[in-house]
């Protein structure tokens, strides 16, 4: 299948170029027994920074999962450019539910890892080091329909972060989690990305993780997807997610973000 | 004993056991249904209410087979025949795996291929068992090579539909984490499908006994088929009968040992 992205490698006098860069994106779905076209995005274009988090906020059916899927190469676009800047590909943390369901715990996450011929003691290695950083050290050997939605939700993180690529693709990775359990994850993941330096874009539909999470959120309006903000979100790292709430300007940002997603047309 | 909150009264009690113990009746009674039927088939035998000639009394079967057992004549016609399924079978489900495999995975070779599969599957393996021994001759060979085409087919169905059913996702994941083709194939589809492949090798160890039935009642000079039918030739209707309870029984623990593999190798499905 021939690439539809251009993967550049960075060379020491491009350090400072963003690592994705996309314009005008559009991308659209035809259904030919019903002879029908959905817009899915329309007329995007924002860039995300080398070590940047990303979060983009939206409806759901806004296009989100659409424009994280091109960026991953597992959608065509219809025009457009898409640039990522990077000497890896992006690894991606899917929406649904992506455990391989014949493998264990260990072997999922070590998957990536495998299909690279690593050797089995570095694979091991990495693996103890993700089950121990997403908790998951006594469930090394469970199979998935053994885990919670949770549990399943880390072996996913676990296994795009074990090839270390450069950038990290996630797509509402706590969406179906519940607050507790999604706070604990939300600080685990800042941590990681605080210590890796990796260009994270994620999405979710709740604007009080992305505020959370982003150092800058991109907010999409309902079907046909476009950008109407790309907001700024100033607080300090490293960041506690629980007291960051008791910060007014948290709060402030949070009516911003609601007004805008209340009445896009206004932005 | 599980422990009993105290605010449940006798009767609330009473009445939220009552399905799990009408359910164990029904298991008991399961059990005994199949008996009952033996039951009635000897005494309709014993009092000469069915024709004693066609059905002989279970017990009188019974005797029979344990002659049989002793005098080991059953043992040479229970080989023949597994050696005959055992080799056929995997003559046929090995390329039917595989074919099944490249089928479901790539479209172009389903589009060109799969009519020459759709039109040869319908073709009753019995119907050009002739033709197979014409080639083939009577010895072995064509009995592996009429089995073999029966299990190939259902194997390549089963298999083909279940990489065809894989979860998209399962997809994205392997190219995400940078898959190769033939990575693709080993790691996803072939796991993605094992449960399908093993409803197909269940499905098809039932029908290879069918077959091989058929085949040794016309071109054998050995196995249970043969048995069956020069039984019946000899007018031993018995005999004839220990023959069939011995092939269907093959069958089910042929099953069996399918099954425990399947439990073995597919942990993730639920059985
Ligand atoms: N493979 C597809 N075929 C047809 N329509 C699709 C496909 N994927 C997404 N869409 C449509 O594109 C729109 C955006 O979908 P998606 O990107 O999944 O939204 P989000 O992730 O924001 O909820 C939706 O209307 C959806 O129905
Ligand atoms: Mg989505």
């Amino acid at each position: 299948m021939a690439a539809a992205l251009e993967i550049v490698r960075p060379s020491p006098a491009e350090a400072d170029r963003p690592a994705i860069e996309v314009g005008h994106l559009t991308k659209a779905f035809y259904d030919s027994e019903g002879d029908r076209v959905t817009v899915a995005v329309s007329d995007v274009s924002f860039s995300v920074a080398s070590g940047e988090f990303v979060c983009i906020v939206g409806p759901s059916g806004c296009g989100k999962t659409t424009v994280l899927r091109i960026l991953a190469d597992l959608e065509q676009k219809l025009s457009g450019t898409v640039k990522l800047h990077s000497a890896t590909p992006p690894a991606m943390v899917f929406q649904e539910t992506s455990v391989l369901p014949w493998l264990t715990v260990s072997e999922n996450i070590a998957f990536p890892l495998s299909l690279k011929g690593v050797s089995g003691a570095e694979q091991e290695k990495r693996v103890r080091d993700l089950l121990a950083l997403t908790g998951l050290t006594d469930f090394a050997r469970a199979r998935p329909h053994q885990l919670s939605g949770g549990m399943k939700q880390r072996v996913s993180v676990a296994r795009a972060l074990v090839d270390d690529r450069d950038i990290l693709l996630m797509d509402e990775p706590f969406g179906s989690l519940d607050e507790q359990t999604r706070l604990v994850l939300q600080q685990e993941l800042l941590r990681i990305w605080e210590t890796t330096g990796k260009t994270v874009v994620f999405i979710t539909h709740s604007v009080d993780e992305a505020l959370t999470l982003a150092d800058r959120v991109l907010v999409m309006s309902p079907r046909p997807g476009t950008l109407v903000a790309d907001l700024e979100v100033p607080f300090e790292r490293p960041r506690d997610v629980v007291e960051m709430r008791r910060d007014k300007r948290f709060w402030d940002l949070t009516y911003k973000v609601w007004r805008l997603l209340a009445s896009p047309a206004r932005a | 004993m599980s422990a009993v909150p105290v605010t449940l009264t006798e009767d609330e009690l009473r009445r939220l056991k009552a399905p799990a113990r009408r359910e164990r009746l029904f298991r008991l009674a399961s059990y005994f249904s199949p008996l009952l039927l033996l039951l009635l088939w000897e005494l309709s035998s014993q009092l000469n209410l069915s024709d004693r000639r066609f059905f002989p009394a279970p017990s009188a079967i019974a005797q029979t087979a344990w002659r049989m057992v002793l005098s080991f004549e059953l043992f040479d016609h229970i080989g023949a025949t597994l050696r005959r399924v055992g080799v056929g079978y995997a003559m046929g489900a090995v390329p039917g795996i595989v074919m099944g495999l490249i089928l479901g995975l790539s479209r172009p070779v389903r589009r060109v291929l799969g009519p020459i599969f759709s039109a040869l599957y319908p073709v009753p393996k019995i119907a050009i068992l002739p033709l197979i021994l014409l080639v083939f001759g009577v010895g072995d060979a064509s009995k592996f090579v009429v089995i073999a085409i029966g299990v190939f087919f259902l194997m390549l169905y089963n298999t083909m539909s279940g990489v065809m059913q894989t979860p998209q996702i399962y997809m994205d994941v392997a190219k995400n984490a940078g898959a190769t083709r033939l990575q693709t194939f080993r790691r996803i589809a072939f796991p993605a499908a094992l449960p399908s492949i093993f409803t197909g090798l269940k499905l098809a160890a039932g029908s290879s006994y069918i077959i091989i039935a058929a085949a040794e009642f016309l071109g054998a000079r050995s196995g249970i088929g043969f048995f069956i039918w020069a039984s019946w030739q000899t007018f031993a209707v018995s005999r004839m009968f220990v023959g069939i309870v011995v092939i269907s029984a093959m069958g089910y623990l042929t099953i069996l040992a399918l099954e425990a593999l399947e439990r073995r190798f597919v942990p993730w499905a639920k059985h």
